[in-house]
């Protein structure tokens, strides 16, 4: 029976094989995306665990600990808006523990850089960047070691007690191994448990509409395939041989569509790779499958073909005589409301000042929140479905619209079914690209002028005494001036009068001269006779805008009072040139190199937190860019499933005198119709959720996305309705005479 | 056009593919004549019946109707003819499964651009004379098969068409079931002057005819029987 199944399934006519290789095609692409999803999980934690060696100090290390500690001083700084890990080491015996991708600790004057660095250090000036980095190298870092193929991580040799004066040096006896996610006090990486939780909830979104995919592909001519199965009734076929040889039918396409996505999933590892939506990329290597992943996708999508089978067929009666359905669907009922309801009061319960403070409670609301809408969106819309179209269907006097409104309010679950995948996917990316929005334009990410021109070396809060360890601010200045594209140097000091108190009459951190400031006049302008004025270390201070005619309070201290105190930070106006900027940078480092924060512009502190935004925002476009067609897919076959029922009383009416292009707009108002009003209600969903969440979490009003956003969307949403269009041929094909002859 | 016919077919020769259907065949229909075409399988009949309603077009011979030739005529005309001046029962599945009984009623008013108000209106009075009455809502799979027929009659009646197709009307009902829509039929043709063609196989139904001709091997090649109107 089983030989005869398979045979049936590969040589049962054009329309079999049509079946077959549709199936197989929707289950390749979902176990492409499953084994990806399954992948990224494990590529998430495989990074997760490289970054484990960067949080040694502050993390557990392993047991066996050394007699002789190593000195330990990891900094950050910046290149070209990328970050750049700096660890300074110094051994103080010959068991001081050694750092992963290196064969030994570097001894003074040498370093070890990673690839990606070596490259930069090669192929730029040393006055932009190799002149922070004391000696000279002696190899490349390991990829055991870096969390990134592009990972910019030096590690410097010193000698014993040089890196001890230094404030931030830490003893350490072992080398961390404990991956950030399960280490309370890392601060260097990626928290891969929520990683994969949002990871899980993208893949939903993506995996749904495939599923709804291969079950529309699964129901592509069952009537005829029913048929068939009652014809064998007749001729002696049992219950049990017919289910066997549908599960044959439906495990050959599973297992077919299985081989080509693990093809699918090997052929596009390396792209996948590239996405760093953890905002870094990731080695191919690390998208690996275990072989419990493996397993688990090569029997069990076959095995869940199978059941899914004989579920299918559980619900027709397939006698001698014909088949019969078992069930007809009942009309939705109102209550299906009720989840999106409350999915939606949950999110706005927040909004009203009761967000929670910890990010584990705040994950724990909004993600529910966000999943119970999702689940709302898909319950609600069958109905939803009925009473739009029945209200259409009671107006309407123009046949098309009738024959449409009528069909999709006799099964809104069918109707519905086809386009629920579109409206999962476009609620999510619609709240990720809304939240996405909204915190760059409110954190001012990438918004050019002084955030990108402006670079700011601070030494708060304690600042740093002129001419103890370092250069003179005289000297830097002098040295910063002379660079070319250096517009202006402003020195600002600690001021004695500050006691730590916020408020309108407390003095300001900050003392700068007005000689000074005159050089700068967009900062502002002191009082007539002031020689010294109060500011914020970075002058503005955090949001005060910044304009020339901004008075700034005068300070009660000469100018000669003012060279004697410590520096609290310096700001270094450039043209913006990445030359300058690099250039200025070294300069500073090389003044001041026990300092734990590196010089920086805006735009390099939020340079981070810019590569993970735009890696969620890229995970967002793949996520409708593979949604649309696929849900274009589903109703493409639904259509042609609908067509293929219907086409004896269609080609009737065609006989009858019935206009083709009535058919047709009948077609197009069953399915474009519904993928319209339901894209329309699931962005507006999303973005609803969004403004929500962001009401709650952040007190950001939603920002509208930018135009590339609307222009994915359009172009997912026209892509789909070609496909749909594509189907109209076979309309008019399947209406002619000769079927209404020859059925 | 020679005689006095409304739909006339001059040797119409038509084949599909290397099979030929017709060859040559002629036959027309007096304003008001209820015509039966018999024959056995296969002889082309329906084929016929296609022909004269301008769904299919010969490849040699003329079709007319109402004074005009109409093989000669686009498909859209011709759709345009079907709708406006024809209508069609056929054997089964004829009606949109979606719609209730008196919306597929409605259809070709609506199809011709009546508002749904006066369409549903027009089509109540069908369901009385029919005896469909309380059937309005129902759709077509909970219709047994004489009312779907019934059903199916009202919509090719609704219209005011001048020619009624009528394609083996009977052959999915019972003998009892099938009398009581030829009943219905003949005597709504009869009450409103329209000319009905149709097509069957069974000598019981072709006997409500007022003539009938015989199919054999894609010719007419015998009129069986002159009936004078009751």
């Amino acid at each position: 029976m089983i030989s005869f199944g398979l045979r049936l399934a590969v040589a049962g006519g054009r329309e079999a094989v049509v079946r077959l290789v549709t199936i197989a095609a929707a289950v390749a692409l979902g176990v492409g995306l499953l084994l990806a999803t399954l992948a990224g999980i494990n590529a998430v934690n495989a990074q997760s665990a490289r970054y484990a060696w960067l949080n040694t100090g502050v993390a557990p290390g392993q047991s066996s600990a050394t007699r002789d500690p190593l000195e330990w001083l990891l900094r950050g700084d910046y290149f070209a808006g990328q970050t750049i890990g700096r660890l300074d080491v110094a051994a103080t015996g010959p068991d001081s523990p050694v750092p992963p991708g290196i064969p030994h600790l570097p001894g003074p004057g040498e370093f070890y850089a990673s690839p990606a660095l070596s490259t930069l250090l090669h192929s730029t000036p040393a006055a932009q960047l190799a002149d922070r980095f004391p000696g000279h190298q002696i190899g490349t870092i390991g990829p055991a070691a870096l969390p990134a193929p592009n990972s910019l991580i030096i590690v410097i040799g010193h000698t014993r007690g040089e890196l001890s004066q230094l404030p931030d040096t830490r003893k350490v006896t072992s080398i961390a191994t404990v991956a950030p996610s399960d280490c309370a006090n890392c601060m260097v990486g990626t928290r891969a448990a929520g990683m994969d939780l949002i990871l899980g909830v993208v893949t939903g979104a993506l995996l749904f509409p495939l599923l709804i995919f291969i079950g529309a592909a699964t129901r592509l001519s069952a009537t005829r395939r029913e048929q068939r199965f009652a014809a064998m009734r007749l001729l002696g076929a049992t219950p049990r041989q017919i289910s066997v040889i549908s599960a044959v039918e439906s495990t050959t396409a599973a297992v077919a569509g299985t081989a080509v996505g693990f093809a699918l999933f090997f052929l596009f590892r390396h792209p996948l790779a590239a996405i760093p939506f953890t905002g870094e990329p990731f080695y191919p290597g690390d998208l690996s499958l275990g072989v419990v992943d493996v397993l688990l996708v090569a029997l069990g999508v076959p095995a869940a073909a199978a059941l899914a089978a004989r579920i299918a067929l559980r619900r027709v009666r397939i006698s001698p005589l014909g088949v019969t359905r078992r069930v007809t669907p009942r009309p939705p009922r109102a209550y299906r409301l009720i989840p999106l309801v409350l999915g939606l009061g949950e999110l706005a319960y927040f909004v009203v000042g009761r967000r929670p403070t910890s990010s584990l409670g705040q994950v724990a609301v909004f993600l529910p929140g966000f999943l119970v809408m999702m689940a709302g969106l898909v319950v609600a819309g069958p109905w939803l479905t009925m009473v739009g179209s029945r209200v259409l269907a009671r107006r309407s006097s123009r046949p098309a619209t009738l024959i449409a409104a009528r069909r999709l309010a006799d099964n809104p679950q069918a109707g519905f079914r086809a386009i629920s995948g579109l409206v999962l996917a476009l609620f999510v990316t619609s709240v990720a690209v809304g939240v996405i929005s909204t915190i760059v334009a409110n954190r001012g990410i990438h918004s050019g002028g002084a955030a990108s021109t402006r670079m700011t070396q601070q030494f708060w809060p304690d600042g740093i005494v002129p001419g103890a360890a370092d250069s003179g601010p005289d000297a830097v200045s002098a040295d910063l001036r002379s660079t070319p594209g250096v517009q202006s140097v402003l020195v600002v000091r600690k001021n004695p009068a500050y006691s730590g108190q916020r408020g309108p009459d407390q003095p300001l951190p900050g003392l700068i001269s007005c000689a000074d400031l005159a050089r700068t006049p967009a900062l502002g302008h002191c009082a007539a006779g002031a020689a010294v004025a109060a500011v914020w270390p970075d002058v503005a201070g955090g949001g005060r805008a910044q304009t020339a005619a901004r008075l700034l309070q005068s300070a009660p201290l000469s100018a000669e009072q003012l060279r004697q105190l410590p520096i609290l930070s310096i700001l270094v106006d450039t043209d913006g040139a990445r030359s300058t900027i690099e250039r200025a940078r070294t300069i500073l480092e090389g003044a001041y190199p026990g300092s734990q924060r590196p010089p920086a512009t805006d735009d390099d502190v939020s340079s981070d937190s810019t590569r993970a935004l735009t890696g969620w925002q890229q995970l967002a476009n793949v996520v409708i860019l593979a949604s649309l067609p696929i849900a274009g897919c589903s109703l493409a076959v639904s259509v042609a499933g609908g067509l293929s029922e219907r086409k004896r009383p269609f080609s009737l009416l065609r006989l009858s005198g019935v206009p083709v292009r009535v058919l047709r707009r009948v077609v197009a108002l069953e399915s474009a119709v519904p993928l319209l009003v339901a894209a329309v209600v699931a962005i507006g969903a999303g973005f609803l959720a969004a403004q929500l969440f962001l009401r709650a979490q952040m007190d950001y009003t939603l920002r509208p996305p930018g135009p590339a956003y609307y222009l994915i969307v359009l172009a997912g949403i026209a892509a789909s309705l070609g496909i749909i269009a594509g189907t109209l041929p076979l309309l008019e094909r399947i209406t002619g005479p000769e079927t209404a002859r020859n059925e | 056009m020679s005689g006095t016919g409304i739909v006339e077919a001059r040797d119409v020769v038509l084949s599909f593919g290397e099979t030929p259907a017709l060859r040559g065949a002629s036959i027309a229909a007096a304003p008001g004549e209820i015509l039966a075409i018999m024959g056995p399988s296969g002889s082309g009949k329906s084929t016929l019946l296609h022909c004269l309603a301008g769904i299919l077009v010969p490849a040699s011979g003329e079709v007319w109707f109402d004074g005009s030739r109409i093989d000669t005529l686009a498909e859209p005309q011709r759709s345009a003819l079907r709708r406006d001046r024809f209508g069609f029962v056929f054997q089964f599945g004829q009606l949109v499964p979606e719609l209730t009984a008196e919306e597929n009623v409605a259809l070709p008013l609506l199809l011709g651009g009546a508002r749904r108000s006066a369409a549903l209106h027009e089509t109540h009075a069908w369901f009385q004379r029919l005896g469909l009455d309380g059937l309005e809502q129902r759709r077509s799979g909970e219709l047994s098969g004489g009312q779907a027929q019934r059903v199916a009659l009202a919509r090719g009646l609704v219209a005011g068409p001048t020619v009624l197709f009528a394609d083996e009307p009977t052959g999915s009902l019972d003998s009892l079931t099938g009398e009581q829509v030829m009943d219905l039929l003949v005597a709504t043709a009869r009450e409103r002057g329209i000319t009905v063609i149709l097509v069957t196989h069974e000598p019981r139904v072709a006997a409500y005819a007022d003539r009938e001709v015989i199919v054999r091997d894609g010719r007419v090649n015998a009129h069986l029987r002159d009936r004078v109107r009751s």
